[in-house]
């Protein structure tokens, strides 16, 4: 019996979803855990991985379609086996998908959910469309689609139109004066001396977002550092111990300067809240939010609950939310913003020894985590020898908070870190 | 064919010579003294001086084109000026018994005709007929200019008014006889029996005897003249012309008062040369002219040379041809012996001939000859001669003063109205009848067995039940053309029709069964297969008057008509400033079936020269509407049928085509199916292909599709394709023709100008393929097939979802094919 492969409901909000690539074609051979193919909702990207072993029977949707939640996307199952069954929707003609070559990035407007909007021809003789080669991505639109365009105000310089030679046809802006979105070409242009790419969701998402934070809020950077031995000590106890074999649970230095965070927000509800304009929303709880660099773009999840966790256990959490995330497997609800109450972003393992964050909105506040450096300093009775430090870069939103009460509580962590005592017997 | 002529074997195999009777080579013989029986001394005198006004005028117009001066007047003259200085003798004596009820026609030196037919006529015309006649052209604007100040007889009055109506035409004036439209090679008065020169060499070799058909047919007095040079009788619309004048049928078949020969004269002007080919010697074999009259019929067409460099030997020539006109013996050939003095035209370097040969003629000068036989006989004194030459001198400053002053004789104001020209190109009138009188026929029409049969025909291509009509019950396309010919044939007792089969075969196709039995020989006959001149008489039928059908059996023969249908049927209406009308129908058949040079649309070409109207009906409502129109009109309709439909039935206009009469505007297109998401316009039979097109597109991808039916190509009304445009932004144009330079080219490109802001795509024209015409088996590759309108809408304007295209209309496809020219 053939498997299908559906497209999962990722979060209430999620309708539909945008397959970004298929890694596989019609044919494939393929097992449990393989990638298919990546999709992207309009606030992150995923990567879908194959629910059984067994041949790429069939594929209902392209690169660039836009494919409703719990759809089926594919079949996977024996050869000969039938597939007819799983395709969504009525009895259309069949078509053959684009290749995997063809990259398409965007949103397609089409509502209807057929597959195979493209033209297969078996003659020899190609529409336009098919004919078409990369290089030749001159905007191409009918008069009447331009006189349409100009009419409403639109601006059609990247939308694919859906005539031969991808030809702007006034159904296409017709579509996108409907549904406000079209099928977006790259311009890429290969004598140019740069290329231009489309931005992908995510990026879009992180754009708006830091635009939006630096525009919307009144935020300066508090730089301080803190003598890191204690936290060293421990990163090297617990090497040992992970080479002992007397603990699984590897700790890194972010995950300590995380759980001095949490620490002192226990003591700053205020720095542990969103500041919403009439209201400020300061929580009981501590949802911290940690900064990930995937492939995709910046992520954010967040940690919830944070201040009952256990060192161990908030290092566990915090490298399982981060693994998702660059797998593409992060529950949605998690990288809102709003599902944090606190950031930490740490640039110090790159070497970065002071920067300025920019804030999560509606946060009201992130720490940045910077390198470690050795500075001389007086160990007591004029001897001088040198300590390391490691850096920390508060930002704050000044219309929620004033300096001195974000300098205390910058202070806070640096004697949580310079006392780090995780109040645990980890080994 | 007709019936009552059976061949017999046994007379046409026995053995047996054809006897060649003589033909007479300058003849004439009498003497001054004897001619003074037929001439008074004013008679003789108004020769001389009809001789000088030419050689004046002429010796101006040279002077002017070689000098740009005449006696202290300056002028530039950039058009053409072909003279016949020498020739006068040939001229004056031509037109010497002619009056305005004879017609003559000429060439592109017939200057010295015009002028000697025009004095004859003034010569002949009361004074008071003369006036009125001049006063009623054009508002009277040229007499106006030769009246100011003039002070003598009218008959005087009369010669500046030709003089100088004759010059403006040259130069181009608004007063000259044809508004300056016709120029030099085209310059006529018809109110002096003067009909069109023409400038095509022969043209008026067959467009002549159509004008003699009009006379013959229509019971007008007078003769024609055709005066066409000695070389054009190597043209192949002269012989055409002259066979076509010579059919037996005139004497065997044609009944009662219309038996009998043609009054017609093909007068060649036996110059010697055409242009600088020596047609005796050199580019002919004759020899002698003459001799071409004896192989055409067994009077040798009353063939005669006849020597042109004396005036009275050719008057005496014309009373005695004249003669044989009026006992219905014609026609005659003459060959009028003359000689140009002049080059062809003023950029002649005479390289061809010697100045020994120009010296011996000029010492026969026909004017010095003739001038000194007067005074030497004693009829006139040399002071008279002298007085003739300084007068005519004086009236020639005089004309020459007048025509080339811009306030006296401007030319059209195109500025002012610079569609003047394009009104003047169709005339556009709705006569019922071109003649008064009662139509001659042989039976009432509704005892007519074909008007019968279709009487009981269904004229809807469904029945009641909505099953379609068995063939033999539908009234056809054919009977639709037949019903709207005979109709007119009934009303207007002008019309005629011929062309190849037309009598007793019924045409080719079917369309004239039941003709025969109404109309009498010289209302329907059968042409010679003479492509040119079915065309070319039915020109000069139509010209002078009279309204008529042609048939053309083949479009692929409209080559043989090439001149005619090109050259003379849309440019008379304008060259004349429109003086003449041209209420001629052409009927041309498109082929199928039968190869490459028997299934060629042609209409483009048609389309292609100003001043036809071009007509291509698919339906047998629009074929009756349209015939009814065109033959309602006064223009000239290429009316194009093809013969892959002539048996359809009605399957648009509901409830079938209409019993009674009606007219469907020449020029409109007709949406013969409403449809929103693209247009197809079709040319012709491609409509029935553009439907299952339009089917396939509605069955397979949901699409709609409006068909607009052309109808016409000239004159066309784009409204209703934009129209339709605005509302689908797609069109396919589609017709049987070649698709390279097919007229729907020029329509994609007017239809991007007109619409380019409602396309949603470029037009595509689908037409046939840049081949011959392959056999009917292998004609799926060559003409458009609904499959190809779907494949170009593909591959063109919109894909569509799961189509797989077997012709190839792609970019890459579209410049290999140029490029090889195929």
């Amino acid at each position: 019996m053939a498997t299908p492969v559906t497209m999962p409901k990722l979060g209430q909000s999620v309708e539909t979803c945008i397959i970004t690539r298929w890694f596989k074609s019609t044919g494939d051979k393929v097992s449990t855990g393989d990638i298919l193919f990546s999709y992207e909702t309009d606030k992150a990207a995923f990567d879908m991985e194959s629910p059984a072993d067994g041949i790429l029977l069939d594929i209902f949707f392209n690169e660039g379609d836009e494919v409703p939640v719990l759809a089926n996307v594919a079949v996977i199952g024996e050869k000969g086996e039938e597939t007819g069954s799983f395709r969504p929707g009525s009895s259309r003609p069949e078509d053959s998908p684009r290749t995997g070559t063809q990259t398409r990035t965007g949103i397609q407007a089409d509502a209807d959910i057929q597959p195979g909007a493209g033209i297969q021809a078996n003659t020899g003789i190609q529409a336009g469309t098919v004919s078409q080669t990369a290089a030749d991505t001159r905007l191409r639109i009918s008069p009447r689609a331009r006189r349409l365009a100009l009419e409403k105000g639109l601006d059609y310089s990247r939308l694919r139109g859906s005539g031969p030679n991808s030809r702007i046809m006034v159904s296409d802006i017709e579509k996108l004066l409907l549904t406000g979105t079209g099928d977006i070409i790259p311009d890429h242009t290969e004598d140019k001396e740069y290329t231009d790419e489309a931005v992908s969701n995510v990026r879009k998402l992180i754009a708006k977002a830091m635009y939006n934070s630096l525009q919307n809020s009144a935020q300066l950077t508090h730089h301080m550092s803190a003598d890191a031995r204690k936290l060293l000590a421990e990163r090297k106890r617990n090497k040992e111990a992970i080479a002992s074999g007397s603990t699984t649970v590897e700790l890194t230095l972010n995950d300590m300067v995380c759980w001095c965070v949490v620490q002192a927000l226990k003591k700053f509800p205020e720095m542990n809240s969103h500041f919403l304009g009439e209201t400020i929303r300061k929580f009981k709880r501590i949802h911290l939010g940690m900064a990930v660099d995937t492939k995709r773009g910046l992520m954010v999840p967040s940690v919830r609950n944070a201040e009952s966790l256990k060192l161990t256990d908030l290092a566990q959490k915090l490298k399982s939310v981060a693994e998702a995330c660059r797998k593409g497997n992060i529950n949605p609800e998690l990288i809102l913003s709003t599902s944090a109450s606190f950031t930490v972003s740490n640039l110090g393992s790159y070497g970065v020894e002071m920067f300025t964050p920019v804030l999560n909105l509606p946060q009201v506040a992130i720490l940045g985590v910077c390198s470690i450096i050795n500075r001389p300093a007086d160990l007591g009775n004029n001897i001088f020898g040198f300590i390391p430090y490691i850096g920390l870069s508060l930002t704050y939103d000044h219309r929620a908070v004033d300096g001195g009460p974000a300098t205390l509580f910058l202070k806070e962590i640096r004697k949580q870190i310079e006392n780090f005592n995780p109040g645990q017997e980890i080994y | 064919m007709p019936k009552i002529h059976n061949i017999i074997p046994a007379e046409v195999r026995k053995p047996q010579f054809i006897e060649f009777g003589k033909i007479p080579v300058n003849q004439y013989s009498r003497t001054i003294e004897e001619e003074k029986q037929n001439y008074s001394s004013a008679d003789f005198v108004r020769i001389y001086r009809d001789m000088v006004i030419i050689r004046e005028f002429e010796t101006m117009l040279n002077l002017i084109k070689t000098t740009n001066e005449y006696r202290g007047i300056s002028y530039n003259h950039p058009g053409p000026a072909h003279l016949s200085i020498g020739q006068e003798a040939s001229a004056v004596g031509m037109a010497y018994h002619l009056d305005t009820d004879d017609f003559i026609f000429g060439s592109h030196r017939s200057h010295g005709e015009i002028i000697a037919k025009g004095l004859s006529a003034i010569h002949k015309l009361d004074e008071e007929t003369s006036y009125s006649l001049m006063k009623n052209y054009f508002g009277g604007n040229a007499l106006k200019v030769v009246e100011k100040g003039f002070q003598g007889e009218i008959r005087d009055l009369a010669v500046h008014f030709l003089l100088y109506g004759a010059l403006a035409e040259i130069f181009a004036r608004e007063n000259g006889f044809n508004k300056g439209l016709g120029g030099s090679m085209h310059a006529f008065f018809t109110p002096f029996g003067i009909y069109p020169n023409n400038a095509i060499v022969g043209g008026s070799g067959d467009i002549s005897v159509g004008a003699a058909l009009y006379k013959k047919i229509n019971r007008k007095p007078g003769i024609v003249v055709c005066n066409i040079g000695d070389a054009s009788s190597a043209c192949g619309p002269v012989w055409e012309g002259i066979c076509f004048a010579t059919m037996d049928q005139y004497r065997t078949l044609w009944e009662g008062e219309y038996q009998g020969g043609l009054p017609l004269i093909f007068n060649f002007m036996n110059n010697l040369y055409g242009m600088g080919g020596q047609t005796m010697g050199e580019t002919m074999g004759f020899g002698i002219l003459a001799r071409l009259g004896a192989g055409v019929n067994p009077e040798m067409m009353h063939a005669e040379r006849v020597d042109g460099y004396n005036p009275l030997a050719v008057i005496d020539a014309f009373r005695r041809k004249i003669q044989i006109l009026r006992e219905k013996k014609g026609p005659v050939l003459l060959d009028t012996l003359t000689y140009r003095i002049s080059g062809h035209s003023p950029s002649d370097a005479s390289s061809y001939r010697t100045k020994e040969e120009i010296d011996l003629w000029q010492k026969e000068d026909s004017i010095i000859t003739y001038g000194s036989l007067l005074v030497s006989s004693g009829i006139t004194t040399q002071d008279v001669l002298d007085e003739i030459r300084e007068d005519t001198s004086a009236l020639m400053t005089h004309i020459l003063e007048l025509a080339v002053d811009d306030d006296i004789s401007p030319r059209l104001d195109l500025d002012r109205d610079p569609d003047l020209i394009g009104r003047m190109m169709f005339s556009g009138e709705s006569r019922d009848r071109m003649e008064e009188g009662k139509p001659e026929t042989l039976i009432p029409l509704d005892e007519n067995p074909r008007v019968k049969s279709i009487r009981n025909k269904e004229r809807y291509y469904l029945d009641k039940d909505g099953k379609p009509v068995s063939k033999a019950k539908l009234f056809q396309l054919r009977d639709a053309i037949f019903e709207a010919i005979i109709d007119r044939f009934y009303k207007d007792p002008s019309l005629v029709a011929w062309g190849e089969e037309n009598r007793d075969w019924g045409g080719a196709f079917a369309v004239y069964r039941g003709l025969t039995e109404a109309l009498p020989y010289h209302r329907l006959f059968n042409s010679p297969i003479s492509e040119g001149a079915i065309v070319g008489t039915a020109i000069g039928y139509g010209m002078c008057g009279g309204r008529v059908i042609a048939e053309i059996m083949y479009c692929d023969f409209l080559g043989r008509s090439g001149d005619e249908v090109f050259n003379q049927l849309p440019k008379w209406q304008a060259m004349s400033g429109n003086i003449l009308k041209m209420p001629v129908v052409i009927r041309v058949s498109v082929g199928s079936k039968y190869g490459a040079q028997h299934s060629q649309d042609w209409s483009s070409l048609t389309a292609h020269i100003p001043g036809l109207k071009v007509i291509f009906p698919a339906t047998p409502y629009d074929a009756r509407g349209l015939m009814n129109s065109a033959l309602q009109g006064t223009d000239p309709v290429v009316f194009f049928e093809s013969q892959g439909i002539y048996d359809i039935g009605e399957m648009f206009h509901r409830p079938g085509v209409p019993e009674e009469y009606y007219e469907i505007p020449i020029g409109e297109p007709d949406i013969k199916r409403t449809g929103s998401d693209i247009s197809i316009l079709t040319i012709g039979a491609t409509l029935y292909t553009a439907i299952k097109a339009a089917d396939i597109l509605s069955e397979k991808f949901g699409l709609s599709a409006e068909i607009i039916d052309a109808r016409t190509l000239v004159p066309f009304n784009y409204t209703p394709v934009i129209e339709s445009l605005k509302k689908t932004g797609k069109i396919v144009l589609a017709s049987d023709a070649s698709s390279r330079g097919s007229f729907l080219k020029d329509m994609a490109q007017t239809i991007t100008e007109l619409a380019f802001d409602y396309l949603d795509a470029p037009p595509v024209v689908v037409g046939s393929r840049n081949w011959i015409t392959p056999a009917f088996e292998m004609e799926e590759y060559f003409f458009p097939q609904p499959g190809w309108i779907i494949d170009a809408i593909h591959q063109k304007i919109m894909p569509l979802e799961g189509h797989n295209p077997q012709y190839d209309f792609s970019d890459e496809k579209t410049i290999a094919l140029n490029r090889d020219g195929i």
